[in-house]
């Protein structure tokens, strides 16, 4: 059931290893009731299909507001397209009773957001300042305003307390005492409520804290953030006057511990005994296990127990916070110790917070526990668990520990909670996004292990702990996949030159860092678990010259390493650099002005053109016939030999076309510069692109080599030619976006040609009309090329696509490239791989072809669980990448991962890398939409979330509450998948050309995950007030750090200016009232009416200010191997639409909005 | 033409670098050719002789051994040998004077792959038809050419095959000699048992005979 297509045939017609397996997504119709899923792969076709709920719940695209269960917000029910309606919702919604389950959104403030569109709603943290951005730490708000500014505000106070209740599962009920007692969850009964009804002095006191703390959002406090309108929750009109009151107080204290950046490193444990004594007979009961235990990092609210530190140390020393079963309780202290404490901050920065609970307890709360500073061990608490404080920048504040607290509970782990577990309401939460870029998440694995463990950024697992079975993987509905980039530049790599290199005799695997010695002899296989004998040579140590100790060897010390290879894995000799570079010289072609660029930037690079004195260059230029360059030495000037025969294409002279750079430079150079005055006057309009290539194909076929293509316009003569398929008219079109897939199979065989031979096929696409990339992308999609695009360009009318092309083209000519290279990719025995994503041609079923490798490719592979993983610990990955290098030497990189199995759906959540696991999806989404149909794939995509968030609910939450809950680790994981809906590459709706779709897919697909995520969801910076305040420093260039915002209108203001970074193109956002300080100091211009249309270069001005952005954005494109072009714009400008599309949170006509999005989420999960 | 230039160190078979020319026709073949190549290469040493031909269908490997180094050269058989002769004693100056000192201290194969350019150039110098000619005169000297040793592949491949099939036998035969004097050791011992018995019963009934029936 599994995989009918499981595995990845190779059958030259099909080639489905590409597509999605079969079972992958079932995508249906919304009408029909089935749904799209992205889900595991492996779910069993007939599961998800057969009724429409495959996953517990259908999802159906129209939603009726009305039937809504209570709290859903009704916004959403249009979902795909329908605008929102917010009125109905709002009536709907008060009246309801639903409130229990769903406190927080209100029906306002649904409607205000939909309806502002805006700023007001989501930033201020405070109702009172609506202003579309407040500087963060002037956000803070007026202690009162805050409780009352809340995010969403609270219509119904009144009944605040059930809900809350249930929301925060918190123990303490919000309003009242009584509720208190109740023991929120089952599971952890002796925690929570013991504490809750115990501490009776303070009712309100007790009370409060919880509630207090659930509400409370986990925002980074960091001055950046603008206060997150959150806290508007307690504060609903109606009710609260004393609570506002006092709301103000609980919130500094708060505050105040946060004021300091969160990302320090947790506190360990501070044990600081709570001080009010009520606190402590909560604690007591049960002893705070987990915190403990963790390293100690542990927050201790609880001094003297940790009895038992029992599990998770080991595995996350240090690390981790640790939050025991008890962890209410401690939080609760926390919490109170917090409000106790001074608060310098404004009380608006604490966002995170929505009190559920009526202000008056918390207020009280405050005043009454007025503790030593709990705030390092709550930070401890806070803190990720696995990683650094940073990672999910959570706001340390109170709020953190009360969610943790409610995870716990509602988990009811016996063991510590990792951070990236605890409960996050997305509906409450608004500030998510991580002030800096996100790390990838730190496998569980011991320390040892971990230290040595590969590189994330090289390769990555979708969960970074694997699930035991097939079954627990399917519950978990999250795919299963690893993301590679294995010819990544890397500063430092070993390399090994040995004449054996060890691997095991069954698998073939390489020996690693994570093979068992059993004793001196012998190691065991970590994929395959043979014995195997260490070879006598092994024994010897190289790098530290002793005798006996294999494991010390470079082999078992780094999991990125690289041998040279012997001559057993050469089946030729190695091949030299072959280069070819195949020109369109049509009249089209001579129009754009490219031959000037192209010509330029290879006579500029053709001294560090990769290679050695072997190296080999040819050209070919086409139009409706092919010409041919003789450039053999010893010619006076290069020959041209012009082939009119198209249909039977022959090489006129077969030796003298690809020559030895070395020796013919001169000739070579001679032809680079006549070359583009040779075609000035064409006007031939034809192009034979399919001829040239097979006349490329036949010139390299022999050695191998690189094939760079450079086309202008749709290929409309001889073989390969095509017709134009798009109809400009649906381009905006709603429906179902036709011709993803390729007109002709000719690119396709003909790229298969060209992997048997080792040539790849890179592909140059520079023309502002329909070229159908669709077909001609297969050329390289399938002999390992890349394919670089650029609409519209013209030498004069654009200048910025000029530069891009120029820094692209250097890039391209001069970075490292691996020739005739296979790579294989094994896992341990049980774990499977069943798709390849990339551009490769795979072979057999696990060996990828990739006639050229090159520092810029990233891959994925999609696995399942064939055989369960019982008595395993550890699970390891290994790709061997096995290539020829320019200088000729034939050389294995090999890189090892490991990771950790588990066998509770809990863990899996916790080790869940919403990065990798959105990069998955991207790839199979663009599978999806070639095989089935866009909209097939954007159900799948949305159905991914709603699947694994139904899945966290169902299986890892025990206490059900309202809301759209999600654990910390997948928080942006809706984001994303609304970002996925928006991007160019499966946004409807929206007028997006065919060609910028699909190189957006191809990008999807081939970029590693680094620059695809910023393609996602670009990040969006303030530039105006760079400072150097925590900003790095390298090479003693200063480089300003500014705060990552959220992709929100409301975020901008006309006072600012502001850099949005969306990978392969930046824009800087100046406000038409932005201080004349930045105009003058960094675009070099008097005022707001000067900066020119076509600013796309910042001039080089001897200020600060102007040496900081261009710091900044210089270091932005240092971190990426494409440049990408920068735009100055204005209100005015014709790229402000393109830099508003880029809003993924705000709503558009055709897309919802981030919070429509999400109440679109919870209403399916909620069914 | 199809061609197959190796040069290769005779200690352990190590490829040091290599020219490969096919054409269109041949290419399927030239695998076969590069691997039975590489197995000549290995299996070449000290004791082998230096110039020889072999054959193999309608190619020759031709090769040259001097200073340590395997100069191996696959072309058709109807080439001219003492042609290909001047062109490994060409090939074997000019490597030998670019790197000639560093062969045995090399461990990677291909170490000297550059060396291709100067291979291919003068290979096409050889078999160019027109600049044949010219060279005719230098190689007047090599007649002795006709002195070299002539052998097949296949017997120069498979001669070491043969000799461990018969280490093989041997051994096996050996084994069962081994085999054959344990057994013929304790029939003989059996045999020796079974007398004894058989006498010592004859004695006792000859005794219990005596004791009875004589007294």
């Amino acid at each position: 059931m599994l995989f009918e297509s499981g595995g990845i045939t190779e059958n030259l017609d099909g080639f489905d290893q590409l597509s999605w397996q079969g079972g992958w997504i079932n995508a249906s119709r919304p009408d029909t009731g089935e749904k799209a899923t992205l889900g595991p792969s492996q779910n069993p076709v007939g599961l998800q299909q057969l009724p429409g709920v495959s996953y517990g719940m259908t999802h159906q695209p129209t939603y009726n507001p009305m039937q809504a269960k209570a709290p859903a917000p009704p916004g959403t029910g249009l979902y795909p397209s329908g605008p929102y309606q917010p009125v109905h919702p709002v009536s709907s919604y008060q009246p309801g009773p639903p409130l229990s389950s769903y406190p927080a959104p209100s029906g306002q403030a649904l409607l205000t957001r939909p309806l502002m569109g805006g700023p007001p709603s989501h930033t201020p943290p405070q109702s009172a300042s609506p202003g579309p951005r407040l500087p963060p730490a002037q956000a803070t708000p007026p202690p009162p305003a805050v409780s009352s500014s809340s995010y969403y505000p609270n219509p119904r106070q009144p009944q605040p307390m059930a809900p809350a209740w249930h929301y925060n599962t918190a123990p303490p009920p919000m309003g009242q005492p009584t509720s208190m007692s109740i023991p929120p969850r089952g599971p952890v009964p002796n925690h929570v409520n013991p504490a809750a009804s115990s501490t009776p002095s303070s009712t309100p006191y007790s009370s409060a804290p919880p509630a207090h703390v659930p509400h409370s959002v986990t925002q980074p406090p960091g001055p950046g953030m603008p206060p997150t309108s959150l806290h508007g929750y307690t504060q609903p009109g109606p009710a609260p006057p004393p609570m506002t009151h006092m709301a103000p107080h609980t919130y500094q204290p708060s505050r105040a511990p946060y004021g300091p950046p969160p990302t320090g490193p947790p506190p360990t444990m501070k044990p600081t005994p709570p001080p009010t004594g009520t606190l402590m007979p909560n604690a007591t009961p049960p002893p705070p296990k987990a915190d403990a235990q963790c390293g100690g990092a542990v927050n201790s609210t609880l001094p003297p127990t940790e009895p038992d530190c029992q599990e998770g140390d080991i595995e996350c020393p240090g690390t981790v916070a640790g939050n025991g079963p008890q962890a209410p309780n401690s939080y609760n202290h926390v919490d109170n110790k917090m409000a106790g404490l001074p608060q310098p901050g404004p009380p608006g920065r604490h966002l995170g917070h929505y009190p559920s609970l009526p202000p008056g307890y918390q207020n009280t709360s405050a005043l009454h526990n007025a503790g030593p500073p709990m705030h390092p061990a709550m930070q401890a608490a806070t803190q990720p668990y696995t990683q650094p404080p940073q990672t999910y920048q959570q706001p340390p504040g109170g709020p953190g520990p009360a969610q943790l607290s409610q995870s716990l509970a509602a988990l009811s782990l016996q063991s510590s909670t990792p951070e990236s577990l605890r409960v996050v309401n997305l509906l409450q939460e608004r500030n998510l996004l991580p002030p800096n870029p996100m790390p990838a998440p730190t496998p569980c694995l011991p320390q040892d292990l971990q230290k040595i463990n590969c590189n994330p950024e090289v390769f990555r697992s979708t969960l970074t702990s694997i699930p035991q079975t097939q079954s627990l993987l399917n519950k978990a509905k999250m795919p299963l996949g690893l993301l590679l980039h294995p010819f990544k530049d890397l500063s430092q790599l070993p390399v090994v030159t040995s004449s054996t290199i060890v691997r095991c005799r069954s698998c073939r695997t390489y020996i690693n860092p994570f093979v068992n010695f059993l004793d001196q002899r012998r190691w065991k296989c970590n994929l395959c678990y043979r014995v195997n004998d260490v070879p006598e040579e092994f024994m010897y140590n190289p790098v530290s010259r002793s005798y006996g100790e294999p494991h010390k060897r470079p082999e078992v010390q780094n999991a990125t390493i690289e041998f040279i290879a012997p001559s057993e894995y050469m089946l030729r000799p190695p091949q030299p650099a072959v280069y070819l570079f195949i020109l369109d010289v049509s009249h089209n072609a001579v129009e754009t002005g490219y031959l000037n660029v192209f010509c330029q930037s290879l006579l500029d690079n053709i001294n560090a053109l990769p290679g050695d004195s072997r190296t080999k260059v040819g050209f070919i230029t086409f139009d409706s016939t092919i010409h041919f360059y003789n450039l053999q030495e010893g010619l006076s000037q290069p020959q041209m030999l012009i082939v009119s025969d198209i249909e039977d294409i022959f090489l006129p002279t077969p030796d003298s076309l690809l020559v030895n750079l070395n020796e013919c430079k001169e000739l070579v150079q001679d032809l680079l510069k006549s070359l583009p005055n040779l075609f000035e006057k064409t006007m031939e309009t034809q192009s034979a692109l399919g001829s040239a290539l097979q006349a490329a194909f036949k010139l390299l076929s022999p050695t191998g080599g690189r094939m760079s293509i450079f086309q202008t316009q749709l290929p409309n003569l001889g073989v390969g030619a095509l017709q134009s398929r798009e109809d400009p008219n649906q381009r905006a079109s709603a429906k179902d976006i036709q011709h993803l897939s390729p007109a002709t199979d000719f690119y396709k065989k003909l790229a298969l040609d060209c992997s048997g031979q080792q040539v790849a096929v890179d592909l140059f696409l520079l023309s502002s009309q329909y070229c159908d990339l669709a077909s001609l992308g297969c050329i390289s999609r399938y002999s390992a090329g890349s394919v670089y695009y650029y609409p519209s360009y013209h030498h004069q009318h654009n200048p910025a696509q000029v530069e891009c092309f120029q820094k692209d083209l250097k890039r391209y000519l001069t970075r490292k490239i691996g020739f005739e290279a296979v790579m294989r990719i094994r896992c341990t025995k049980g774990l499977s791989i069943h798709t390849f994503h990339g551009n490769f041609f795979v072979r057999s079923t696990d060996l990828l072809s990739l006639p050229n490798v090159n520092p810029d490719a990233g891959f994925a592979v999609q696995m399942s669980i064939e055989e369960n993983l019982d008595d395993m610990q550890v699970v390891s990955f290994q790709a061997a990448l096995l290539y020829t290098s320019s200088k000729g030497e034939r050389r294995i990189r090999v890189h090892t991962l490991c990771l950790p199995v588990v066998n509770s759906l809990a863990d899996i959540f916790a080790g869940a890398d919403v990065q990798a696991i959105t990069g998955l999806l991207a790839c199979m989404a663009v599978d999806r939409s070639a095989t089935a149909s866009l909209s097939d794939a954007r159900d799948a995509m949305t159905n991914a979330a709603i699947d694994s968030l139904t899945s966290y609910r169902q299986s890892v939450l025990t206490i059900q509450q309202p809301g759209l809950l999600a654990p910390a680790c997948l928080r942006l994981f809706p984001l994303f998948i609304l970002a996925l809906l928006k991007q160019k590459a499966f946004r409807t709706g929206t007028s997006t050309r065919l060609d910028d779709r699909l190189f957006a897919m191809c990008q999807l697909k081939y970029q590693p995950l680094v620059y695809a995520l910023l393609m996602i969801h670009p990040a969006l910076y303030r530039v105006d007030d760079l400072t150097d305040e925590g900003a790095l420093n390298i090479n003693d260039r200063t480089i300003p750090q500014p705060r990552v915002l959220q992709l929100s209108v409301e975020k901008l203001s006309r006072e600012a200016a502001f850099l949005m970074d969306a990978g392969t193109v930046m824009y800087l956002w100046i406000g038409r009232n932005c201080h004349p300080n930045f105009l003058t100091q960094v675009l070099g211009v008097p005022n707001y009416a000067a900066v020119p249309d076509n600013l796309y270069l910042l001039p080089e001005l001897d200020t600060a200010e102007s040496q900081r952005t261009r710091a900044f954005i210089g270091w932005l494109r240092d971190q990426r191997p494409f440049f990408p072009s920068l735009h100055v714009i204005r209100d005015e400008s014709q790229l402000k639409p393109t830099f508003m599309q880029n809003m993924i949170e705000d709503r558009t006509e055709s897309a919802l909005s981030y919070y429509e999005f999400l109440l679109h989420l919870q209403q399916q999960i909620s069914k | 033409m199809t061609s197959l230039t190796i040069i290769a160190r005779v200690a352990d078979g190590l490829p040091l670098a290599a020219s490969i020319q096919e054409d269109e026709q041949s290419g399927r073949d030239l695998q076969l050719y590069q691997s039975q190549a590489k197995q000549l290469c290995r299996k070449l040493n000290a004791q082998s002789p230096d110039r020889c031909t072999l054959e193999a269908g309608d190619m020759n490997f031709h090769y040259l051994i001097a200073k340590g180094v395997c100069y191996l050269f696959l072309c058709e058989a109807s080439f001219p040998k003492k042609m290909v002769f001047a062109y490994l004693e060409d090939l074997h100056s000019e490597f030998y004077d670019q790197y000639g000192r560093r062969v045995p201290t090399v461990t990677r194969p291909y170490s000297f792959i550059e060396f291709d350019t100067y291979i291919q150039k003068t290979k096409k110098s050889y078999i160019d038809s027109r600049s044949r000619r010219n060279l005719g005169s230098i190689n007047t000297e090599l007649q002795d050419v006709q002195r070299i040793m002539v052998a097949n592949i296949e017997e120069v491949l498979q001669r070491g095959e043969s000799l461990s099939a018969l280490d093989t036998k041997a051994s096996n035969l050996s084994g069962l000699s081994k085999k054959y004097r344990s057994d013929a050791k304790y029939l003989n011992t059996r045999s020796a048992y079974a007398k004894v018995a058989a006498v010592s019963v004859f004695f006792i009934t000859l005794i219990i005979y005596v004791r009875f029936w004589w007294l």
